[in-house]
């Protein structure tokens, strides 16, 4: 990392370029591009281990009795599942990466306000993912109460809950860390003329998320904190046995746990946010309204949490006023979507990979975010609640959601990022078993679940039997379309084409420096002078 | 965990920047503290006779000594900042010491008072406790929790601060290069605002 | 679809909030994906090459703003007010406790009797008290698209009246442990005359679902030793069988005297078991585990009088 900015436009890339070489020049580098891509490995490694579990579990399903695995195996597998999926690869998810590397440039920066904190974040993220799997291999073996460690279950079972649990409060550092960082870019690091209305609007989701970040971790922090404790010492504050409330857990869990749902959902938001103007060569419609909703999302999203205890026996008024003002958080999430299918209308649309996958998103994460209110209605969420129905609402929002935008997003600055290109017609390909197999394998979960099928069931009864059957044979389409996406893409890491600077026609910032970016990202600091996604000069409304 | 350090390989120094991180990390210290605050209400509510009698029991003079011990404590941390921006480098370095001599008596008087309450079988799965009734089981986990918590945190202080007293001598912390100082002192005044809201909740209780 | 058509006065209304919200997303998800097709296709690059930098559009915005928020609150309106009626049971409901454990329930009915599976009258409204005695467990009748947490130490309940004879699924719904999704149970709509006829009868006639020995009161039957009766109070039995058949746990015929293989701290070792292993499997469960069972068993506070009892009983379970 150099300190002045000597080096010219064609000056070596991030990728050759640097103190170090080899294995060392990666995990040491505070190189805000470098740490992106450390995360970027990291992540899609976790989420193959993740997805690998989730196949198996649809295999266990296919079956009306027990066959590859007992029902202590299963408990783990989807506890297991969740964990990675939500805490090692969604919750760092776009802004770990795609924050990392892209947050600077589009500011107009040469790094984050604290490079050696941000290095510090990944490995917090790696020493956390390092005990998470230690917990599969010591101990009564990995745990096996859910993601979510309810009380008291995860206080007398005798899995390796605490060293999972210590885990997760290790990784929660490294979000910390990465938000208070990235706040502090974005107040700080921008370049001359950017205001705040001249930022692009990814950089507004990371930095509403960012926030999130900061207030809501500390919560999941102590309430895991008080876990360990519980189990270690026998505090007793949530132990019904020693006068401790099960549900003030609950509570504490989910102050944090909601507002991560939004930690997830806003940089995928943002990133599309990008991608819709850029593909279709027109400015984004309404760019405040998407802008505050980000903002608006991290606030009022902070005070639903108790839409997961609806049938917990809370009090009517609690349960009044949770659900009212789950209904009002969908708001801005619906304005972003009229927003974005607004900025098709009269533009030049080129309908690329990035394209494609970024209006899956729009689809996908629609009827995730539907189903979600049709949860947050206190009398049907009674008879969805702990059904296949909720399993189906988070695999819409969260794979459908945070995921397509995370393939989206890989697709549209993968040349940026290793300066090669992929192969668009693969990756078009890829998206039919992709699209068919989600939809078969979860839009057939959320009929399970209002058929009644209870989540976390080792075995159904048998009216559930062709639901999983269909469900199962969808999941393998979706492997055939992903082992198709990935592999595509890893061709193109070693025998790519060269990239150009400016493959899409792109206007934000980091199109107009070379493809992989130099270390510097920018031989001279660039003067910003207008709105960030200014197609048509001359054509604008 | 230190808080973040100032943006060393920017091309300058933002000693703002700085200082907008340090804010945030305390930020995210008050919440995690503010999560057993919402517990602690909550008990509270459901056991007061139990949280009155728990008050009684606890070391109201350890409690109030150590209240005085950590507010100088903080009073020579700030002295010790003034006096590094007037150049004055001796006069803050034995400002910093006397905060972390003060700050290892008030971890010495923790032991004391834990010592004591451990022996009388006062402690999480101790024999005494667990005859108690329920509320008061809860009371002392609180208890042993947040001080607990807390004591840690001091702990973590004295590490700070002794990093920044080495930083003085070697002149890595001058008058014109102090951020580090303010971001420890800052940090410092975190873990005595949290002090000040355990007494009244656990010493005063009753 | 015939789960629909077994109705209580519950499931009305919450099938009517479901398709009332249903069409309004189906039409919105529709008016979306129909719009996104249509533009990809009327201004794709090859009929649009220029596009226009459309800002926004103050009256539009506002427009899908507030068409959005009057339809959730609509939604909002209806889901609470028949929750309201969901949490306001008749005031001459039946009152029947149901309580969970590992991994089974129990119903008790006004007259002290006890049954694990549910017996109800046609048209007669219903209050379920759920308890639990252990872990958080989930009271669930699709059916009746009904369900309660079943927290420790709270009080929770839900309310029904059953409006179709015949036999419903009860499931469990929070993950309890293992056998979480074995956690299952019947309810029975018998016919008011059918009912009373069953309520009155004798109590310790077999009634249809397998009766346990009545809880609460260990010494009943004459002649049972005390290490059994432990056992039986304590629900031991729920996972362990005195007659070689597996269960979650291992059986404890035989047992006392065998060679045990146990996984301790993640390493294999042998133990005979003797009564100090049975003691300690009994107190401490989780420190030495069976190798090829879970880990399920919780701690269970027996005083030393009763260890005795079941260790003395055990020795002579051949
Ligand atoms: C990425 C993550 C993500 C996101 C973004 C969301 C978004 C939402 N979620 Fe979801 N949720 C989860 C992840 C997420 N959720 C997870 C993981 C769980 C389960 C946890 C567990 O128990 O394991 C869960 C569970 C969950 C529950 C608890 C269910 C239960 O257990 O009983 C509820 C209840 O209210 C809920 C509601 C919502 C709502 C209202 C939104 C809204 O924000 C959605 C807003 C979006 C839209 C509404 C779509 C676009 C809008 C339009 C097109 C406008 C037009 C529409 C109309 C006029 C109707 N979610
Ligand atoms: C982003 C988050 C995310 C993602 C992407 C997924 C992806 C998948 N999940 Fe998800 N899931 C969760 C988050 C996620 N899940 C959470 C939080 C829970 C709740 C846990 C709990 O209850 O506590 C859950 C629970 C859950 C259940 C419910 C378990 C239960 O309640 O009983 C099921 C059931 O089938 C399931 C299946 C799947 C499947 C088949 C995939 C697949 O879509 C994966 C598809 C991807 C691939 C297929 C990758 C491509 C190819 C390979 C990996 C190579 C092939 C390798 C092998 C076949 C070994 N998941
Ligand atoms: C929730 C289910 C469950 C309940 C209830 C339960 N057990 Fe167990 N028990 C198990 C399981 C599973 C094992 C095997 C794993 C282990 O060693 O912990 C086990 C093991 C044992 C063993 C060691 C057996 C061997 O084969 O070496 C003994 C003795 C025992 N239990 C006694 C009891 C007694 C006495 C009670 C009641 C007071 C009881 N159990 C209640 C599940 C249960
Ligand atoms: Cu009881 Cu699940
Ligand atoms: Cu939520």
């Amino acid at each position: 990392m150099g300190t002045t900015a000597t080096a010219g436009l064609d000056g070596a890339s991030f990728l050759d370029a640097g103190r170090r070489r080899g294995i060392l020049g990666w995990i040491l580098s505070t190189d805000h591009k470098r740490v992106g891509i450390l995360y970027l490995a990291a992540m899609v490694s976790f989420f193959f281990v993740g997805a690998g579990i989730g196949v198996t579990m649809r295999l266990v399903a296919l079956s009306m009795n027990p066959t590859i695995v007992g029902p202590q195996t299963y408990n783990a597998l989807f506890t297991v599942h969740g964990v990675i999926m939500i805490f090692l690869f969604v919750i760092p998810g776009l802004s770990a990466v795609f924050g990392n590397f892209f947050l600077p440039i589009l500011i107009g920066a040469r790094d984050v306000a604290f490079p050696r904190l941000n290095l510090a974040s990944w490995y917090f993220f790696i020493a956390g993912a390092a005990l998470a799997i230690l917990s599969l291999f010591t101990g009564n073996g990995p745990p096996d109460t859910g993601w979510s460690f309810y009380a008291p279950y995860s206080l007398r079972t005798g899995t390796n809950v605490t060293l999972a649990v210590f885990a997760a409060f290790v990784i929660g550092f490294s979000s910390i860390f990465t938000g208070i960082n990235f706040i502090t870019t974005v107040h700080r690091m921008r370049a001359p003329g950017m205001t705040w209305h001249r930022m692009p609007l990814f950089v507004w989701s990371v930095y509403a998320t960012a926030w999130v970040q900061v207030l809501a971790t500390p919560i999941l922090g102590i309430t895991l904190l008080l876990v360990i404790l519980e189990r270690v010492f026998g505090i007793g504050v949530f132990d019904p046995a020693k006068g401790g409330d099960p549900l003030l857990y609950q509570h504490l869990f989910w102050i944090y746990s909601h507002p991560a749902v939004y930690i997830m959902i806003l940089p995928a938001m943002g990133a599309i946010s990008e991608i819709i103007p850029t593909h279709a060569r027109r400015t984004a419609f309404g760019y405040k309204a998407i802008a505050y909703s980000s903002l608006s999302i991290a606030g009022v999203g902070s005070l639903v949490w108790a839409h997961h205890m609806f049938t917990s026996g809370m009090s009517e008024t609690a349960n009044m006023v949770f659900s009212l003002l789950t209904f009002l958080v969908a708001i801005p999430s619906a304005i972003k979507v009229f927003n974005w299918t607004a900025t098709l209308y009269k533009g030049s649309i080129d309908l690329s990979p990035p394209m494609l996958f970024a209006l899956t998103f729009v689809f996908l994460f629609t009827i995730g975010g539907l189903t979600g209110v049709m949860q947050g209605a206190l009398a049907l969420n009674v008879h969805l609640h702990d059904t296949y129905w909720i399993v189906g609402h988070f695999h819409y929002v969260m794979f459908g959601g945070t995921g397509m935008a995370f393939f989206a997003a890989l697709l549209h600055w993968f040349p940026k990022m290793f300066g090669k290109m992929y192969n668009r017609k693969v990756a078009t390909l890829a998206w039919f078993p992709i699209f068919v197999g989600f939809n078969m394998l979860y839009f057939t979960m959320l009929v399970l679940g209002w058929m009644g099928m209870p989540r976390r069931y080792f075995q159904h009864l048998p009216q559930f039997h062709t639901g999983h059957v269909v469900a199962t044979v969808g999941s393998w389409f979706l492997v055939a379309g992903l082992l198709i996406l990935f592999g595509n893409l890893v061709v193109a890491l070693f025998r790519g084409e060269k990239a150009p600077a400016n493959p899409w026609g792109g206007v934000t910032l980091e199109w107009t420096i070379p493809s992989p970016p130099p270390v510097e990202n920018f031989h001279e600091i660039p003067t910003v002078t207008g709105r960030p996604y200014a197609f048509n000069p001359g054509r604008t409304r | 965990m230190s808080g973040p350090g100032p943006a060393a390989a920017a091309p300058h120094r933002d000693y703002q920047g700085a200082k907008i991180g340090m804010w945030l990390f305390v930020f995210t210290e008050l919440i995690l503290f503010g999560g057993l605050f919402l517990l602690y209400s909550a008990y509270r509510t459901k056991y007061p006779h139990e949280f009155h009698e728990g008050g009684q029991e606890l070391n109201v003079v350890i409690g109030v000594a150590n209240t005085i011990v950590l507010l100088t404590s903080s009073l020579t941390v700030a002295m010790s900042i003034t006096a590094i921006q007037k150049g004055e480098k001796r006069r803050a370095r034995i400002l910093l010491a006397i905060t972390l001599l003060l700050a290892a008596v008030f971890l010495v008087d923790k032991v004391v008072e834990w010592s004591a309450e451990i022996g009388r079988g006062i402690y999480p799965n101790g024999p005494e406790l667990l005859k108690r009734p329920q509320g008061a089981i809860i009371f002392f986990g609180l208890y042993y929790t947040m001080t607990g918590l807390h004591g840690l945190h001091v702990l973590a202080g004295i590490g700070v601060l002794a990093v920044m007293l080495a930083l003085l001598t070697k002149d890595r912390i001058r008058s014109d290069d102090y951020v580090k100082l303010e971001n420890a002192g800052l940090y410092w005044h975190l873990v005595d605002v949290i002090w000040i809201f355990l007494l009244p909740l656990f010493y005063l209780a009753a | 679809m015939p789960f629909l058509s077994q109705t209580a006065g519950i499931t009305e209304r919450v099938d009517s909030v479901f398709l009332f919200m249903l069409a309004v997303s189906v039409a919105f998800l529709l008016g979306i994906t129909g719009l996104m097709i249509y533009f990809v296709i009327r201004y794709s690059r090859k009929r649009n090459p220029q596009g226009e930098d459309i800002e926004g559009n103050a009256w539009l915005e506002v427009t899908w703003t507030v068409i959005p928020l009057v339809l959730f609150m609509g939604m909002f309106y209806f889901g609470w007010t028949n929750f309201e009626y969901m949490r306001n049971p008749p005031r001459d409901a039946m009152v029947i406790e149901a309580t969970g454990r590992q991994w089974a329930w129990s119903f008790k009915y006004p007259s002290g009797r006890i049954t694990d599976e549910l017996f109800v009258a046609l048209g007669e409204p219903v209050r379920i008290e759920v308890r639990s005695l252990d872990v958080i467990h989930g009271f669930y009748i699709p059916a009746f698209r009904v369900k309660a947490d079943v927290v420790p130490g709270k009080n929770n309940y839900l309310w029904f009246r059953p409006e179709a004879l015949g036999t419903f699924d009860i499931q469990c719904t929070v993950i309890c442990g293992v056998d979480h999704s074995y956690m299952l149970s019947k309810v029975h709509v018998l016919s008011v005359p059918e009912f009373k006829k069953w309520y009155f009868a004798d109590e310790n006639a077999p009634a249809a679902g397998r009766s346990p020995a009545p809880a609460g009161k260990p010494e009943a039957a004459a002649g049972v030793s005390p290490g059994l009766a432990v056992l039986e109070s304590k629900h031991c039995l729920s996972c362990h069988s005195v007659d070689g058949k597996p269960m979650v746990g291992p059986t404890f015929k035989g047992l006392f005297g065998a060679k045990r293989l146990v996984v301790a701290g993640g390493r294999d070792k042998e133990a005979v078991a003797d009564g100090a292993y049975l003691r300690r499997s009994i107190l401490d469960p989780s420190a030495e585990i069976v190798k090829g069972y879970p880990p399920a068993m919780e701690a269970v506070p027996l005083t030393d009088r009763e260890v005795e009892d079941v260790i003395a009983y055990l020795r002579n379970l051949k």
